[in-house]
């Protein structure tokens, strides 16, 4: 009671907070768990089946397919957007003329502030194998014929992978020079006087320091690689599905369009229960509680 | 925690009740303020005379509520939405609710039903979807209520024998249509085809040279090479070149046995023809991303010279350059699918849009009587021209278009009708009748049983690597009936 009276504004100011997650999160968590062993239909009884819905999502094929998919395009976001924001944010950091600086980080940082929906359509365009500009360079510059990359299940994950790292670029080469910024100068004063090249500090001193800005990133982008949705959803179509449907597109697919409500729910748990496993392990391998 | 939770569930439920009290409250109002007149006396007379045989379509429509979801019936914005509703309110005393989401559709209803919100009509156009509610128990028994009714058991309003396409398993009718649905089918440049001195084609090959010339004859007259042949966005729109080798879309049972024809050996000579289209640069080569909308526009802004589409969109292709420019010489005119070895064409006439009654509606009474009202001429006209006054203005039996109707193209949800006994007060858009008359010769519905939706997606695969000419067509084929087979998907 006494606690009640010392914080009790602070319980207030909580309160939103906790509403939101028990109305927003944790309600649809349990009743998808719930789901997911219903034979669940949209009106009338909805019988419990046990593990049925699980068992049959573990016999499907297309689940396994999309699983491929996503543990692949997963795998390349998380490797490619890691390390070229990290390599362009140390690039910049060489950058002496500020003014290249801030305008060369807002360009990199326009694309996060769009939705998959506008960056898809511009890419569509782009791509375009009759009148989007990289085929009129391949034609025009390189003298090659026209490419509908789209079409082409061979790029397919390369594209999923290469747009999504170009789109979140600019958000994490944010975070890596506010991490740069953070470190120490008299380290860099200190190599300077022991005779240390650019190179040298910047191996010895920056990507050292920086450790534990890249254990968040990595950490937050691990968290995101079963998630992969909106992207692949824009981009997709017929010639290119079975390279990039991914997890979260099945579960789309069983839900929304077939209308297997408790199929769908046993696979969404499967990427919760994925995603938990996978920041586990990270979480252990870069020994993140250090940070 | 359990209070809490009560607490938080009485705020939500009584927040909740009094929104709910404040928008109803304002639409009630506006309603009431409409004035009555003249025709709105005759849609309720005709309304009750059609349901005097029907207790529950006989009702009085004073206090009536009505709440409906729908992706095409109402105005083209929200405000013409709102003033959508009041017309209701006007023509049959039901105060209607009208939710038209902007996009997404089918995804909002299944969120609604799934999360139990209460519409007392909703519309939908795809028949797999309407076998899916039927088993989830999500529809409205209507047998009685339709059999019964005099409006919607005349054959004149609705031929009988439609009616099947709306029954469940057992025969009893679960839906009722919300308009006339036609069918696809390819849709040319007829002033390309006079200009280049083409006569219409009726085999594949007149076809071929038909898209050849409008690729490489620069049709359009401005002295670049940019113009395409065809184009089209999906599979089943190229219904009317594989009717040439007696292919028809999605299931075809023969012998009691499930078969898709486009996995067949016969269809490997019509990929083959699309590749050749593709690799001569005759065909949009985008047609595998294209949606429809962009398929539209290439034919709208002089890029492609035919296309694959719906009847209905031959008047509005037309219409639509001509509001741009009277002196246009556009002219687009829907084309016949080529004969197969039989002689027969074989076109695709699409799912039909439709109502249904969700079980848990809580006004199905008022949900009956609109349904009637939507099939009388008060309720045709509102569905094709809109509401009086805002759309067109009538003056005796003279009906006026405004510039809001006619960029409305006289279709707010029915552009189309079954009733005979209706005549359209403008006609059918130019070039619409003869559309109409080819989808009533040779259109039929397709056959979609469980598991299409995963046999499509294999089908979908390879027919378009096959077209676009990324994978050998009987390669492809083989493929695909493989794959199909594999999957249980068909027998043979």
């Amino acid at each position: 009671m006494k606690v009640l009276k010392r914080y009790g504004a602070l319980y207030v100011m909580m309160a939103p907070v906790i509403a939101y997650f028990l109305v927003f999160a944790y309600y649809p968590l349990v009743k998808g768990l719930q789901t997911s062993f219903q034979n669940y239909r949209l009106m009338g009884d909805r019988p419990y089946v046990g593990f049925t819905n699980y068992s049959d999502v573990l016999h499907d094929s297309t689940f396994w397919d999309a699983m491929v998919n996503t543990l692949v395009i997963g795998g390349g976001i998380l490797l490619f957007s890691f390390a070229a924001p990290l390599v362009i944010a140390l690039s910049l950091n060489e950058v002496l003329r500020t003014w290249y600086k801030k305008i060369a980080q807002m360009i990199l940082y326009v694309p996060h502030l769009l939705s998959w929906v506008v960056v898809g359509g511009i890419w569509i365009f782009l791509l375009s194998p009759d009148s989007g500009l990289v085929n009129m360079v391949l034609v025009h510059v390189f003298h090659r014929t026209p490419f509908n990359f789209l079409a082409d299940a061979s790029w397919a994950r390369w594209i999923m992978i290469l747009l999504a790292t170009w789109k979140e670029m600019g958000y994490t080469c944010i975070l890596f020079l506010a991490g740069i910024v953070s470190i120490n100068p008299s380290l860099y004063e200190a190599a300077r006087m022991d005779g240390a090249t650019r190179w040298q500090q910047l191996i010895r001193v920056t990507l050292p320091q920086l450790g534990n800005t890249m254990k968040v990133v990595f950490l937050l982008n691990t968290l995101g690689i079963l998630r992969i949705f909106d992207e692949v959803f824009v981009l997709r179509n017929p010639t290119i599905a079975t390279k990039v449907d991914v997890l979260m597109m099945y579960t789309f697919q069983k839900g929304i369009l077939d209308i297997k409500l408790g199929p769908a729910s046993a696979a969404s748990f499967f990427v919760l229960l994925l995603t938990l496993a996978l920041t586990l392990v990270v979480r252990r391998v870069t020994r993140f509680d250090e940070v | 925690m359990k209070k809490v939770l009560l607490t938080m569930s009485t705020i939500a439920v009584a927040g909740t009740m009094i929104l709910t009290g404040c928008g109803s409250e304002t639409k009630g109002n506006d309603a009431a303020n409409t004035p009555t007149n003249t025709q709105s006396n005759n849609a309720a007379a005709n309304t009750s005379t059609g349901s005097s045989s029907n207790e529950t379509a006989n009702a009085p429509a004073g206090d009536m509520k009505l709440r409906i979801l729908d992706a095409n019936v109402g105005g083209k914005t929200p405000e013409e939405n709102t003033q959508f509703e009041a017309e209701i309110k006007r023509l049959t005393g039901i105060e209607a609710t009208l939710e038209k989401p902007a996009s997404d559709y089918d995804q909002k209803v299944l969120t609604a039903l799934s999360s139990g919100e209460k519409y007392d009509l909703i519309e939908l156009s795809d028949l797999g979807t309407l076998a899916t509610f039927v088993d989830q128990g999500v529809l409205t028994d209507l047998t009685d209520f339709v059999t019964k009714s005099s409006v919607l058991s005349d054959p004149t309003v609705i031929p009988t024998k439609e009616w099947d396409q709306l029954k469940d398993k057992d025969g009893k009718i679960v839906a009722v249509f919300s308009k006339f649905q036609g069918g696809t089918m390819p849709i040319v440049r007829k002033d390309w085809l006079d200009k280049l001195n083409l006569k219409e084609p009726k085999t594949l090959d007149d076809y071929y040279n038909v898209l050849k010339a409008f690729k490489e004859k620069d049709p359009d007259g401005n002295g670049k090479n940019d113009t395409y042949g065809l184009s089209t966005s999906d599979l089943y729109d190229i219904q009317g070149f594989m009717s040439s080798a007696g292919l028809k879309y999605r299931y075809v049972m023969k012998d009691g046995k499930r078969t898709i024809p486009y996995a067949t050996e016969a269809a490997v000579p019509m990929y083959e023809w699309f590749a050749k289209l593709v690799k001569e640069g005759i065909m949009d080569p985008n047609f595998v991303t294209n949606d429809t909308g962009k398929m539209r526009n290439l034919f709208l802004t002089d890029r492609v010279g035919m296309v694959t589409y719906w009847d209905a969109w031959v008047g509005m292709f037309n219409n639509m350059r001509t509001q741009e420019d009277p002196n246009t010489k556009f002219q687009a005119e829907a084309l016949n699918g080529i004969a197969g070895a039989d002689g027969k064409v074989l076109l695709r006439r699409g799912d039909p849009d439709f109502w249904i009654i969700p079980a848990n509606a809580e006004h199905p009474d008022a949900a009956k009587k609109f349904l009637e009202f939507w099939h009388t001429e008060p309720g045709i006209t509102l569905g094709s021209l809109g509401i009086e006054k805002v759309d067109y203005s009538k003056s005796g039996d003279t009906y006026m278009l405004t510039d809001m109707g006619k960029e409305h193209n006289s279709d707010h949800g029915v552009p189309f009708w079954y009733n005979e006994n209706v005549k359209a007060p403008f006609g059918k858009l130019p070039g619409v009748q003869a559309a109409q008359d080819i989808v009533k010769q040779n259109a039929t519905l397709e056959l979609s049983l469980p598991g299409w939706e995963d046999a499509e997606k294999i089908v979908k695969n390879y027919a378009l690597k096959a077209m676009s000419g990324q994978m050998d067509a009987a390669e492809a084929v083989k493929k695909m009936h493989d794959e199909l087979m594999s999957k249980n998907l068909i027998d043979e």
